[in-house]
């Protein structure tokens, strides 16, 4: 499986990033953008799993390093 | 990653089979970047699209209008170019996997935002539009399929554009 994630750092200048990662995020979860290392603190379904791939939305914050 | 494992992971190619994964791959031209180059430019013309094997790539608009074509050579009129009033502003980073370019394919007009590399080594792969539509046009299956995820590659993006605007 691929999931496509949309991710979205509330407050900041930044559009986001979308990234494919092979496993399914979970909320704590740190995903690295770039530069940037994420914490996810919510993740839901942006629209229906087609063929082998998942597309999510995760709202994240930047990690604590 | 051979270009075959690359693709598989490619929404864009999602449902073609492995034979028919092997013509894409067929036209595919790998070149790499290093931190700040820019493999497209807002107003400017092209006719590829990308796919990132490697790295982050970071999609702008507003700050090409030094780079965008004269009017003595562009065929697009002034008002879809970029324009000097524009303040640059990042729309979204695409990592491993994402598809840059692809309205260029899609609508033949031009770059609509400037994508640059924002890590060394940043790897894609471009597929030029003459040798994508001469393949969709010999196998229809392949030019359905992808022109269908590349409608929902580009509803995935107007929907994270929203996101962001919450």
């Amino acid at each position: 499986m691929v999931y496509k994630i949309s991710i979205v750092v509330p407050g900041a200048e930044h559009g986001g990033a979308i990234i494919n990662t092979s496993e399914m995020p979970k909320v704590g979860d740190h995903l690295k953008v770039g530069e940037f290392e994420l914490e996810v603190i919510e993740i839901m379904d942006l629209m229906p799993p087609r063929g082998d791939f998942h597309f999510m939305h995760a709202t994240c914050k930047l990690a604590n390093k | 990653m051979d270009t075959i494992q690359l693709l598989k992971g490619v929404e864009v190619f999602d449902g073609l089979s492995e034979t028919e994964l092997k013509r894409i791959a067929g036209i595919c031209q790998e070149a790499q970047y290093q931190k700040g180059d820019m493999i497209t430019t807002q107003g400017e013309t092209g006719d590829e699209m990308f796919i990132i094997r490697e790295g982050f790539v970071e999609i702008s608009v507003g700050e090409a209008s030094e780079a965008a074509p004269s009017t003595a050579t562009s065929t697009h009129p002034p008002a879809l170019s970029a324009s000097a009033q524009d303040a640059p502003h990042a729309l979204v980073s695409l990592g491993m996997g994402q598809v840059v370019g692809e309205m260029a394919l899609v609508d033949h007009g031009p770059r609509s935002a400037t994508a640059r590399c924002v890590m060394d080594q940043t790897t894609v792969i471009a597929i030029k539009r003459e040798a994508f539509e001469q393949l969709c046009q010999s196998d229809h299956h392949i030019g359905m399929i992808v022109y269908r995820n590349l409608a929902a590659d580009l509803s995935f993006k107007l929907r994270h554009r929203h996101l962001t605007r919450r």
